[in-house]
C-alpha cells in the first residue's frame, strides 16, 4: 500500500447497448397502444434475464419463475401510463428487485439449508462441459459451485442484487442506483464491499489464495 | 477519482478497480492502472482476487425457464382482462364521454330536489272562519245604517 500513481481525476465509464435498451422502450409504446404481439417480443427477449436474476436472488426455481411472472404481469398492467422516462431494463429490474427483496423478506425463516442443497444438485445438471467429467471433477465442481451459491446467498440483500445486476446483467452504476433508490457513489461502496466479501469467501478457490 | 492515492486507500474510490476489471474505464485510466498494478502489490492482489471470485461466479448458470413459461403469463393476464361492463365504462368514447360531467350535474340536481321536497310557503296568511267573516260583515253593515241616520261616530 501508498503507492502514488497518477491516474486521470475522472475515469469515464463508456455505455454500451443503447440501441437495444431503445428498441425495449420503443416495444413498450407499441404495447401501451395495445400491440400485443410487441409484449410477446418483450417477454422473449427478458424472460431469461429476469428469471435468471430471480433464480439467483432468491435460489428457487419455481419461485423465480412466480415472481417473473409477476414482473411481467405489472410491466402489461402499467402499459397505460408507460413513459420512456428511464431505460426499460431499468424499469423492469426496479419492480423485480422489490417483488424479491419482498419475497426474501416474508420467508427469511424459511429458507435454510436444505432448500440450498436441492438447487446445487439442479444446478450442476445445467452445467454442460465440453466432455463428460469424471467423479472427482464432478464432484469439485459441486463442491465450487456449493461455496458460490452459499457466499451469495450470505451477502445483505441489497448487495446481493447489486452484485447480480452487475455481474450477469451487465447493469451501469448508475441503473443499479435507479434501480436500488440510491446514489451512484452508494452503489460503488456497495459493490466494492460486496466483492469484498465475496473475495474473502471465494478467493481460495483459485490455488487457496488468500486476500 | 484521485490523481495521487491508491484507489484502495480512499473509501469508494476502490470501485474503480471493478470498472478497471469489467474495463468500463476510458484508455488513459486504463493506462495508468495498468502501471499502478505493477507497483502496487495490494492492488494487484484485489485484482487477481476479483478475477478469480468472477470466474467462480460463471460456473453459476441459471436453470432453463419451464415451456410453458409464456403462456402462463399471458393466461395470467388474460383472466385480469376486464368484464364487458368493465370496459365499455374505461373505453374512450368520443360522443358521449364529454357529456358525462353534465349528466352527472342533472342527476345531482333532480336527486337534491326530490330530496328535499316541495318548500314550505314562507309567512302563511292567517285564516279566518265564516263566523268571524259574518260578524265583520255585520259590523260594517251596522256602521253604514248609522251614518245614513247622521249619526256621526
Amino acid at each position: 500500500m501508498g503507492v502514488s500513481v497518477a491516474l486521470p481525476m475522472s475515469a469515464s465509464i463508456s455505455t454500451p447497448a443503447v440501441q437495444i435498451l431503445d428498441r425495449d422502450a420503443a416495444l413498450m409504446l407499441r404495447v401501451r397502444d395495445g400491440d400485443t404481439a410487441a409484449f410477446a417480443q418483450l417477454l422473449d427477449r427478458h424472460r431469461n434475464p429476469l428469471v435468471g436474476f430471480m433464480y439467483r436472488m432468491v435460489q428457487d426455481q419455481g419461485v423465480a419463475e412466480e415472481l417473473a411472472q409477476e414482473v411481467f404481469l405489472r410491466v402489461y398492467r402499467s402499459r397505460s401510463t408507460y413513459e420512456p422516462t428511464a431505460k426499460f431494463a431499468t424499469w423492469m429490474f426496479r419492480m423485480a428487485t422489490n417483488l424479491a427483496l419482498n419475497w426474501l423478506r416474508d420467508h427469511k425463516s424459511e429458507k435454510g439449508c436444505e432448500s440450498l442443497d436441492e438447487a446445487i444438485v439442479e444446478g450442476v445438471g445445467r452445467q454442460v462441459p465440453d466432455r463428460a467429467p469424471n467423479t472427482e471433477e464432478r464432484m469439485v465442481a459441486e463442491s465450487q459451485l456449493h461455496e458460490v451459491r452459499r457466499a451469495v446467498e450470505m451477502l445483505p440483500e441489497k448487495q446481493r442484487a447489486a452484485v447480480l445486476m452487475h455481474k450477469y446483467h451487465e447493469l451501469e452504476y448508475s441503473q443499479i442506483a435507479r434501480t436500488l433508490d440510491c446514489s451512484e457513489s452508494a452503489v460503488k461502496s456497495l459493490l466494492f464491499r460486496a466483492y469484498e466479501r465475496l473475495r474473502n469467501r471465494l478467493a481460495h478457490l483459485d490455488g487457496n489464495r488468500q486476500v | 477519482m484521485n490523481t495521487a492515492r491508491c484507489p484502495l486507500q480512499s473509501g469508494d474510490e476502490g470501485a474503480i478497480l471493478l470498472s478497471y476489471l469489467d474495463r468500463r474505464l476510458d484508455p488513459d485510466s486504463m493506462d495508468a492502472l495498468d502501471r499502478h498494478l505493477v507497483a502496487c502489490p495490494d492492488c494487484a492482489r484485489v485484482v487477481d482476487a476479483q478475477r478469480t471470485v468472477w470466474k467462480a461466479l460463471d460456473q453459476w448458470e441459471p436453470l432453463a425457464v419451464s415451456a410453458d413459461f409464456d403462456d402462463r403469463v399471458m393466461a395470467r393476464i388474460a383472466a385480469e382482462k376486464p368484464s364487458w361492463w368493465r370496459r365499455a365504462v374505461t373505453l374512450p368514447s368520443p360522443w358521449w364521454k364529454p357529456a358525462m360531467p353534465l349528466a352527472a350535474a342533472c342527476v345531482a340536481l333532480v336527486a337534491v330536489t326530490v330530496w328535499r321536497g316541495p318548500a314550505p310557503r314562507e309567512n302563511p296568511l292567517p285564516t279566518m272562519d265564516s263566523a268571524e267573516a259574518q260578524q265583520v260583515e255585520d259590523a260594517l253593515t251596522d256602521v253604514d245604517m248609522l251614518r245614513q241616520l247622521g249619526v256621526t261616530l
